[in-house]
């Protein structure tokens, strides 16, 4: 066998390969919720390897200002699974750099599922919906993860030599724990006072917004209807991994369709806001149980 | 965006949302004469305000030295490199000057997809609040200081500024908030960070061209100088200026040009004496806070700094020994806690009072000298100068 023939075979061979592992990954162009019994909260579940993909090419969001300028991250991976009553999306996209800590001039990764908040035919606009449109979000934070994970709530985090003679809080007057020494601590982060925890410890990394438009983002009501998203994040030296988990969008049924969007937030490029690569609508489509699909 | 009117820069420009003055606006005057950057204003904001977690390295009242001070690190300089063409134009109206900008202002020039021209400073531009501390401009040769020629050209030059939030009547914080979360208080003009609605995006950080507005990395949120005004509220003035040991300040609240009023303790200094002017009013945001310019500095670098009044401004203060209703007026200064948003002058004492006429304080335009004798007839006892 010459030197030309078995260049051929082994190039025919890793053509072979190739394709091959690219048959598992079936790109879908819509998203598809598979039925499963469960919801993989971890990234890494291999149950999200037997689903379909969207690769939804991400746009600059230039319409509103402050925009984003220069495009960054190209793409979202999407798959989703649903179990009847929640639907988890798995959102993965390219990222070299970590950035989870927050601080001044520095900003986070993040990533967002924006759904309407009514099943019609008429949508409203992708970009954060508009009044009497309202959409519903739910927000990943790198940081709100690395909180999650276990890193401290402290200033030590962001600046390890950072010496500070003292806070009023810690007065020895003041005992530690006592309903006055946390009145002394919110006294000086009205934020914290106010219930807006933006960084700090936390529970979990995602919360739930609506909106009405641009500018209009608030904190999805907390009583009956609300979403009680979940998730995690994982980085890996590619990029971010993230499962973003929330109730089915109301009136979704097995074998429904809606619009689902995404946005992503590179942090190491300045992204904060409206600042942002997003998607337009993508159609959802909720898979029917295999026999109800033979229907 | 919307045409307003600023009346700083003698025309219309452009801002984010229409005009919509409050029904009072809360200014100040600052005589940066009097300044000695003792920073006991700083400190009095400091441990008012900026004590708790993530609050380290805010100064929301701060003292540079200029022309070498900075906080954050050239803030200044960094917008004004942005800025192009900072021309006033000058016209003579009925033996009036009237000065027009000519130039941009950062609403004017923000670039595509900016609501204002800005940049936003680092952690690592906050590290240095006292760089260039009384440093001087140009180089100080071995006996300069005993040279006439050089002293009276004042070859050497510094001088403090200090300065808060100006509670802009055209905030380019609130106009670059994507999400509406600050706002400006009809009832005193007071500009403020609504706390419950930040979301940290920092976009405020970047629009500020005074860079008074911090991002907490402990709360998320971003913060800035409130006017004490709780203490406002109360008539009281804020901390920085009750504390003020060289009594450079007084807060109170201005009028527009048209409507100013000469028992106004604001509206005299500023519209009808026009001896106190704003912190680069070129960059059209109508600043509030309205110093007395330093009167040894080269008139090129206060005219960027305060505009083309800064040559009348500085005339007329230096005849205010023989001016006795600026004398006494600038003698009302830190003389007493309280706001005091009416003034009169009787003979050779002046008045601060309230609103509706009633006195705060009157003190004399001239402090009594008493001389002491050097040998206490009392105490039969020679006296000493010793401390």
């Amino acid at each position: 066998m010459n030197n030309t023939i078995r260049f051929f075979i082994a190039l025919a061979l890793f053509s072979l390969t190739v394709s091959g592992c690219r048959s598992a990954v079936a790109t879908t162009t819509e998203v598809v919720a598979v039925q499963s019994s469960t919801v993989p909260v971890a990234p890494t579940d291999a149950a999200w390897d037997e689903v379909p993909e969207h690769p939804a090419r991400l746009l600059l969001q230039d319409l509103v200002e402050p925009r984003l300028m220069q495009a960054s991250t190209a793409e979202v991976r999407v798959r989703a699974i649903t179990n009847g009553s929640e639907v988890g999306f798995r959102l993965e996209w390219d990222d070299k750099s970590k950035n989870d800590l927050p601080g001044p001039a520095r900003f986070l990764d993040a990533c967002a599922v924006q759904v309407p908040v009514k099943l019609e035919s008429n949508v409203p606009d992708p970009q954060m919906g508009g009044e009497g449109k309202t959409v519903e979000i739910t927000y990943w934070r790198a940081d709100w993860q690395a909180s999650v994970d276990g890193r401290p709530d402290s200033l030590k985090e962001m600046y390890p030599n950072a010496s500070v003679d003292g806070y009023p809080f810690e007065a020895q007057s003041l005992e530690k724990g006592s309903a006055a020494q946390q009145e002394m601590a919110t006294r000086y982060a009205p934020a914290r006072a106010l219930g807006n925890r933006r960084t700090g410890l936390r529970e979990t990394p995602v919360e739930d917004l609506i909106a009405d438009g641009p500018g209009s983002l608030s904190p999805a009501p907390t009583a009956n209807g609300a979403a009680g998203s979940k998730g995690k994040g994982v980085k890996s030296d590619k990029g971010w991994s993230v499962v973003i988990t929330r109730k089915l969008p109301n009136g979704l049924t097995p074998g429904g369709r809606t619009q689902v969007a995404f946005a992503v937030w590179e942090g190491g490029h300045n992204e904060t806001g409206s600042r942002k690569m997003r998607t337009g609508w993508v159609p959802l489509l909720m898979k029917p149980m295999k026999g109800a699909e033979a229907k | 965006m919307a045409r307003v009117h600023n009346w700083q820069l003698g025309r219309e420009m452009s801002y984010w949302y229409p005009e919509s003055r409050p029904n009072k606006q809360f200014a100040a005057v600052f005589d940066t004469n009097k300044c000695i950057a003792c920073q006991t204003c700083t400190l009095a904001c400091k441990t008012t305000w900026t004590s708790g977690l993530g609050q380290e390295y805010m100064l929301w009242n701060n003292v540079e030295t200029k022309p070498y001070g900075f906080y954050p690190l050239a803030w200044d300089l960094k917008l004004l490199e942005m800025l192009d063409g900072q021309k006033w134009s000058e016209q003579e109206y009925e033996g009036q000057k009237l000065h027009t900008y000519e130039g941009q202002t950062i609403f004017e020039s923000a670039p595509a997809g900016e609501r204002v021209l800005g940049w936003r400073p680092e952690d690592i531009d906050y590290a240095y609040p006292n760089v260039g501390e009384d440093d001087c401009a140009g180089q100080v040769d071995g006996g300069a200081s005993f040279s006439l020629q050089h002293m009276a050209q004042h070859m050497a030059w510094f001088y403090y500024l200090a300065r808060i939030c100006n509670h802009c009547t055209y905030p380019a914080c609130l106009a670059s908030c994507p999400r509406g979360s600050i706002y400006k208080r009809p009832e005193d003009g007071i500009v403020l960070v609504d706390q419950g609605r930040c979301r940290g995006y920092q976009e405020c950080v970047k629009g500020c061209p005074y860079k008074k507005v911090f991002y907490n990395a402990m709360t998320g949120t971003s913060e800035k100088c409130i006017a004490c005004f709780p203490k406002i509220e109360q008539g009281i003035q804020p901390q920085c200026f009750e504390n003020c040991i060289g009594k450079i300040r007084l807060a109170g609240f201005i009028n527009t040009p048209d409507k100013a009023q000469a028992d106004n303790p604001i509206d005299y200094l500023v519209h009808i004496r026009k001896v106190a002017l704003p912190l680069f009013p070129q960059l059209g945001l109508e600043p509030n806070v309205y110093y007395i310019p330093p009167i040894h500095v080269p008139h090129s670098f206060t005219k960027q700094m305060f505009g083309p009044g800064v040559d009348d401004a500085v005339k007329t203060y230096r005849n205010a020994p023989n001016d006795p209703d600026l004398q006494g007026l600038l003698a009302l200064f830190g003389s007493s806690e309280q706001m005091m948003t009416r003034w009169r002058r009787q003979g050779e004492f002046v008045s601060g009072m309230r609103d509706d006429g009633s006195e705060v304080v009157r003190v004399p335009i001239k402090e009594p000298v008493h001389v002491r004798q050097p040998y206490d007839r009392l105490y039969q006892i020679t006296r000493t100068n010793c401390p």
